[in-house]
């Protein structure tokens, strides 16, 4: 049993948080994480460290509905290169983002100019309300990195968007490739991270391709 | 029939809001009187609800319309078809007013008159701060002075207010903001705490009592040389902007440089790292000049060194997992200053030492300063827990100032009523 105010059990709730971001957020929803109720971690011989947690999330843009979860996360032992293996479990349903993906993805697609632009949000915290739902998406794809990146020595936020470049695509993905400012809080450390997401209303986020921005410290 | 017809002239006055999503100004420069012709066409064409910003004057000056959305495709098949060239100078006027409200109110800081008309509710820059400063010492000559206890690498002044009702080297407070330079709402806290504690006194109320027998020390920008660069060339910038020779990398953590375990487990010796500790404890002048200060005044009881982000409150030690000698008593302490703070609007704190709470970290500053016998020595971590991190909207800097401070006035009513 972890005491909820103890970082190893926050770092892993990060994981299992940026996991469901990946798998479940979008232009349309934003996941926040409200309270990490339980923690407990268990120490398996040859394997490495699973931690179980009940987590409830908050569904901001439904009107701050609170939906509880659990997830498992497994750091692999000894392993700096191997993703955790995580399991979340959702209670309920969340709302559906139908109406809000297909305006977006409309808007996007009836675009003259592919749409660029950076900081998001600014050095004042402001985020236009045109560019919130590249907003979402850039945390959504964000939750993939961290996901894959994240060891029991790591906790990583998404600091800001520092560019996103959309690339108009023959088929009916929208392509946005971006340049993520991810915060690691042990180290410190803000680490620029190129990634492409593909988005479809049907299909969610993916990230196609993504790395560390080389020649960073 | 009057009645309807009233009350749709009102109601259209009363929404008075005109919006311009999707407009665009275009530029024609018409090279013939043909050219001239067809746009002159269109000026007759009021269904189209063009606007002319420049009206069309001659051959060669240029020509700009506003022209709404829905009239966008008719207005542009009418150029092309006549084979007129034009620009779109702007491709969204809303954008454009947008950027600019922001830019008025950001620069409607200008030089306010005096701290009643400070913005409190923005971010402002090391000149407006060290103004406002002046301007709150200038109104107050007999509570706040100002005090330069350093000059930084950049050699910027170091300043700290001091806020006293007389006495000679009474108990202290000591509170610190910005010693991480790209934690904004810090700063920004500090200038709301500074008039708060004015405020306060004036009115009898909150710590006027805590200034009758102690003084409160508060140094608003600890790392006022991080802080210019955090302006002028990189938002997310932390340490100070030492150089150190045998390194082509900047700076040094300043929350790691202190003579508490230096150079321990949880700070890196890499200084191209942020949270490099330098060459040796108290190496930065934004370090040094706190240590020298607080040796000198020799009567400073609690010690609270405010950062961003997390939504925690620590206490000694980063740097070792024994526990301090009132662990207890400092626990007990924070429980009552994170429910005051989460009293005002639900802000949920987590609480705990350094190394369990957070991580380890060694040269850390309270833990410093604790081993100096300051007894109550904390640190806070304020909003949010990551959704804005650093980038904290600034509409939440006067809520956070206000629930931090409700935390604040419970360690220091704990310090005077525990007076060692």
């Amino acid at each position: 049993e972890l005491p909820p105010s103890h970082f190893p059990a926050r770092r892993a709730a990060a994981v299992a948080v940026g996991y469901l971001r990946y798998l479940r957020g979008g232009p349309g929803r934003r996941l926040e994480l409200r309270a990490l109720r339980r923690a407990r971690r268990q120490d398996i011989d040859d394997v490495g460290h699973k931690y179980y947690l009940e987590l409830e999330l908050e569904d901001v843009l439904d009107k701050g509905r609170t939906v509880n979860c659990t997830a498992e996360v497994l750091y692999h032992l000894g392993s700096k290169s191997t993703a955790p293996d995580v399991q979340v479990t959702v209670q309920g349903e969340l709302r559906s983002t139908e109406e809000a993906d297909k305006e977006f993805y409309n808007r996007i697609r009836s675009l003259e100019k592919e749409l660029v632009a950076e900081n998001i949000p600014d050095s004042h915290g402001n985020v236009p309300p045109a560019l919130e739902p590249i907003h979402l998406l850039a945390w959504a794809a964000s939750g993939y990195v961290i996901w894959q990146n994240s060891t029991e020595n790591t906790q990583f936020h998404l600091a800001q968007v520092k560019h996103v470049k959309q690339v108009k695509r023959s088929d009916e993905d929208l392509q946005f490739d971006y340049v993520l400012l991810l915060h690691e809080m042990v180290s410190q450390e803000v680490i620029p991270w190129e990634l492409t997401v593909l988005w479809h209303p049907q299909s969610g986020a993916r990230v196609s391709w993504d790395r560390r921005q080389p020649g960073h410290a | 029939m009057r009645l309807p017809v009233l009350l749709v002239a009102l109601v259209a006055v009363a929404t008075c809001t005109e919006t311009f999503v999707g407009h665009q100004v275009l530029r024609v420069t018409p090279k013939s009187d043909e050219e001239l012709q067809k746009v002159q066409e269109l000026q007759a064409l009021e269904h189209l609800q063009l606007d002319f910003w420049l009206a069309p004057r001659g051959l060669g000056f240029p020509i700009d319309i506003r022209v709404p959305f829905p009239s966008l495709q008719a207005v542009k098949a009418h150029l092309e078809a006549s084979g007129v060239s034009y620009s779109i100078m702007i491709e969204d006027v809303q954008a454009l007013v947008d950027e600019e409200q922001m830019e008025m109110l950001r620069s409607s800081r200008q030089l306010p008159l005096d701290t009643n008309t400070f913005n409190y509710q923005a971010y402002h820059t090391l000149d407006e701060i060290y103004n406002f400063m002046d301007m709150l010492v200038a109104e107050n000559p007999n509570l706040v002075s100002k005090l330069e206890i350093g000059r930084s690498t950049e050699d910027r002044p170091l300043y700290v207010l001091k806020f006293s009702t007389g006495g000679t080297n009474r108990p202290a407070i000591w509170i610190d903001t910005g010693i991480h330079s790209r934690e904004w709402v810090t700063q920004a806290s500090g200038v709301w705490f500074a008039k708060k504690i004015v405020q306060d006194h004036a009115n009898n109320e909150g710590v006027a009592s805590i200034l009758e027998t102690m003084d409160i020390f508060l140094e608003i920008v600890t790392n006022p040389d991080g802080f210019a660069f955090t302006h002028s060339k990189n938002r997310l910038w932390r340490k100070t902007r030492s150089k150190h020779s045998g390194s082509i990398c900047v700076g040094v953590d300043p929350n790691r440089n202190w003579d508490a375990g230096f150079g321990d487990a949880g700070a890196s010796n890499n200084p191209c790292t942020e949270t490099y500790h330098g060459p040796y404890p108290n190496s930065e002048p934004e370090v040094k000049s706190i240590v020298d200060f607080v040796k000198n005044h020799g009567n400073i009881k609690a010690f609270i060194s405010i950062h961003s982000y997390s939504q925690l409150l620590l206490y000694p030690y980063g740097y070792t997992d024994t526990p301090v000698p009132n662990q207890q008593e400092l626990h007990e302490v924070s429980a009552k200053a994170v429910a005051a703070l989460s009293s005002l609007y639900g802000t949920k704190y987590k609480y705990g030492s350094i190394i369990t709470t957070i991580y380890r970290a060694s040269g850390a500053t309270i833990d410093w300063t604790y081993n100096q016998g300051i007894k109550y020595s904390f640190t806070f971590e304020l909003r949010d827990t990551g959704r804005y991190g650093f980038l904290l909207p600034a509409k939440q800097i006067i809520p956070t100032a206000e629930e931090t401070w409700l935390a604040l006035k419970v360690i220091m009513e704990h310090a005077r009523d525990n007076m060692y």
